[in-house]
């Protein structure tokens, strides 16, 4: 059991996802144990290959281990050849991605146990679920492109059904259409980057159009066109700025959906594409990370100012989710793949420790405003103390993950970035603790607002809590994977920089003004916060009341959404109505009832002709032989 | 011997004489009359053609024969046809027989 093994564990969670839609009502508890039997199962196959992988890593050609049955194959008469492929590869980012995506799955499926308990559509929530790990899996695994695309929209399909999952309610329905929508955007990009790419070099392989690429099969202008095609799939997936729309949204959706989907795994799926297209970036015109570093740091700076005014405690963290996105796009932009993947791999436990710590508290309290919450703490010691892990690791507080991480890519953005960007990424820092202490304050700590809802608060029951605790050890220990010492002493070839890079391996280095300018920006935005926003926050209400016109921008999400609606409205609609227009009077009036009408017309005028009158029928023959005698005179024939 | 245009001439008279009767006459066994000279005014037609044309064949003169025997079974028919309908419907007069009219 080994690489060439690893289509099994996409496979898995297929086969359960089939059962479950079959046969999943007549299965006791609906079958929840067999999901969480299936991505168990996926995570325990994760280990061989890892280990497999690690015999191989250390050969200098090392560049992965494909797997997989070719389905069908044929070459156009012109144009490039076409193969619909089921393959599938494993390399160091694969298996990084594989830990991630297997491991938050079980934790956020055994919690869904006890969150989404009594739900009429439980069966279905994990049938969803089930599907949704093996389309993720399929996509991290893929080996060529139409099966990652075909991977891709299922995901993006699976998040439609999940976020539109209690679909009773209006808000949930219109929110799951506004994310496939906005994502599909996105997606059609994707697409033609894909076909662009294939198009000259007659193949889906990813690893073959890496060397097609290589080569120089492709022209610079043309590489870097559709090299930012792909990134368009990747702005839409991974919410950057200007699809970044649907994320806030999508927390209509439950809770664990909201931790696994939009945290963990399906919107670092675009952060994936660009960092396994590294290479073709790295090829084509600098331009194209420009773009990347460009959208990703309006992403960071857009969503960390909209957090500081949200008051729906998911909607806060979606917006982290946001930032940290952004964040690994700027990483990616500035040419690294290893800080990029250090984030996402530290992101995936404390982003869905976030989320599902807040599931608690929304589940003991049934309310979601931070105006309703406040003083949590007391009743909530457990919750209320991972969140503040969770918190602080996003802040990037040393020694948790999220300081590892965050400080390795300021390192590389300030390596690769200039100063504005550089200056940015240090303000957003700051503006990051500032926000994420304002929600642990407003929602753990202070006096109780609504003491009603706070009641029956208590610490969830032990299988929600369980995962909890597990994702707030990884938040603290993840980030250590990144030492060269810690990476050897398990079984690589060293630290996490030495595992996964691209084009040369990055011994850990630690730049000292780096970390203590970003730990002085971190602290500055704790303290800030608890002037804020301690108490009755009465600092906080005077902020708003002075800024009033920034403060109302930031509630209005920038009037991007307004912007957007405006241009469905006017541009989108109203060229719907011309071409309905068309539809209803000239191909269905005109057309199709035109023609029957026309029918109709000539066959009553003409039956006019019918008198059942002999000498009438007598008349027409005879008029008849006349005209055809006079014709053939005339003609001669 | 007269010139063959004679017969012609006086055929083409005959036939558009018994169109006209087809054409104009209320009556059915009218209307049957005419036909009937529509028919002998062919007979004389090829009659003209064969003795002038072809005198030593037969052609034409056994295509008369064939016309006079077939207007024979035909004009049978038609009035029985013609009774039937007398005995339907109490008229001979075509201009009233229109049942199949829209």
């Amino acid at each position: 059991m080994g690489m060439e093994e690893a289509w099994l564990i996409p496979a898995i969670p297929a086969g359960a996802f089939a059962v479950l839609l079959l046969f999943g009502r007549y299965l006791p508890r609906r079958g929840d144990w067999l999901a969480i039997a299936a991505i168990a199962a996926s995570f325990a196959l994760f280990f061989p290959v890892l280990v497999d992988l690690l015999g191989e890593v250390d050969r200098a050609d090392f560049a992965g281990v494909a797997s997989g049955i070719d389905w069908v194959k044929f070459s156009l008469p012109t144009g490039p050849d076409f193969q619909l492929r089921l393959g599938f590869f494993v390399d160091q980012l694969a298996i990084v991605m594989l830990a991630v995506v297997t491991f938050v799955t079980l934790m956020v499926m055994v919690y869904s146990t006890g969150y989404m308990k009594g739900d009429p559509r439980y069966g279905w929530y994990f049938a969803a679920m089930s599907l949704f790990a093996a389309a993720m899996l399929t996509l991290v695994l893929a080996d060529n492109f139409l099966l990652l695309y075909a991977a891709w929209e299922g995901v993006g399909f699976c998040s439609y059904l999940l976020i539109g999952f209690w679909h009773e309610r209006r808000s949930a329905s219109e929110a799951a259409k506004k994310a496939f929508i906005t994502t599909r955007i996105g997606d059609v990009g994707l697409l033609i980057g894909i076909f662009l790419l294939w198009r000259e070099a007659g193949t889906f392989d990813i690893s073959e159009i890496f060397e097609f690429a290589k080569a120089g099969g492709y022209s610079a202008e043309y590489l870097t066109m559709a090299v930012l095609f792909l990134f368009a799939g990747a702005v839409g997936k991974s919410a950057q700025f200007p699809l970044h729309v649907w994320l806030p949204d999508a927390m209509e959706g439950p809770t664990p959906v909201s931790a696994l989907i939009h945290a963990a795994t399906m919107v670092v799926a675009g952060v994936y594409l660009v960092a396994r297209m590294m290479p073709l970036f790295l090829e084509a015109d600098p331009v194209a990370l420009n773009v990347v570093t460009a959208l990703g740091l309006t992403t960071v700076m857009m969503s960390a100012t909209m957090g500081l005014v949200a008051t729906d405690i998911k909607r806060v963290i979606a917006y982290s989710t946001i930032n940290s996105l952004g964040l690994m796009m700027v990483a990616l932009g500035s040419g690294s793949v290893t800080a990029a993947m250090l984030y996402l791999f530290a992101h995936g436990f404390f982003k869905a420790l976030l989320f599902l710590s807040a599931g608690s508290v929304i589940h003991a309290t049934e309310r979601q405003e931070v105006g309703d919450l406040g003083g949590l703490a007391r009743r909530m010691p457990v919750t209320a103390a991972v969140f503040g892990l969770g918190a602080l690791s996003m802040a990037g507080l040393v020694p948790l993950s999220g300081f590892w991480a965050k400080d390795e890519i300021l390192n590389v953005a300030g390596d690769h970035q200039n100063f504005v960007v550089y200056g940015f990424m240090m303000l957003s820092v700051f503006i990051t603790a500032l926000y994420m202490m304002r929600v642990v304050i407003l929602t753990f700590l202070g006096e109780p607002r609504d003491r009603e809802a706070q009641e029956h608060a208590h610490d969830a029951e032990p299988v929600m809590t369980a995962p909890l605790l597990l994702l707030a050890a990884l938040t603290v220990v993840a980030g250590f994977v990144a030492f060269d010492g810690v990476g050897e002493a398990l079984g690589f070839p060293g630290g996490f920089g030495e595992f996964v890079f691209v084009e040369e391996a990055e011994a850990f280095h630690f730049p000292w003004d780096v970390a203590i300018l970003s730990t002085v920006a971190a602290v500055a935005g704790l303290a800030a916060a608890f002037y804020f926003w301690s108490g009755a926050a009465e600092p906080a209400r005077r902020a708003a009341d002075t800024f009033r016109p920034a403060y109302e921008t930031l509630r209005r999400k920038y009037f991007v959404d307004d912007i957007y609606q405006w241009t469905i409205d006017r541009v989108v609609l109203a060229a719907g109505a011309v071409i309905a227009w068309f539809d209803r009077n000239v191909v269905n009036d005109t057309g199709v009832d035109g023609s029957a009408g026309l029918g109709v017309f000539s066959g009553f005028g003409m039956k006019f002709l019918e008198t059942g009158k002999l000498p009438n029928y007598a008349l027409a023959i005879v008029t008849g032989v006349i005209v055809l005698a006079i014709v053939f005179m005339v003609v001669r024939v | 011997m007269i010139p063959i245009q004679h017969f012609l001439v006086l055929s083409s008279i005959l036939f558009s004489l018994g169109i006209y009767g087809v054409l104009a006459r209320r009556s059915a066994v009218l209307i049957l009359m005419s036909i009937e000279l529509m028919l002998q005014a062919v007979s004389i037609n090829f009659i003209a053609f064969a003795v002038y044309l072809y005198p030593k064949e037969f052609s034409g003169l056994i295509f008369a024969i064939f016309v006079i025997t077939i207007a024979a079974a035909e004009v049978g028919l038609a009035l029985a046809i013609i009774l039937r309908i007398f005995r339907n419907k109490a008229t001979a007069n075509v201009d009233e027989v229109d049942v199949l009219k829209w």
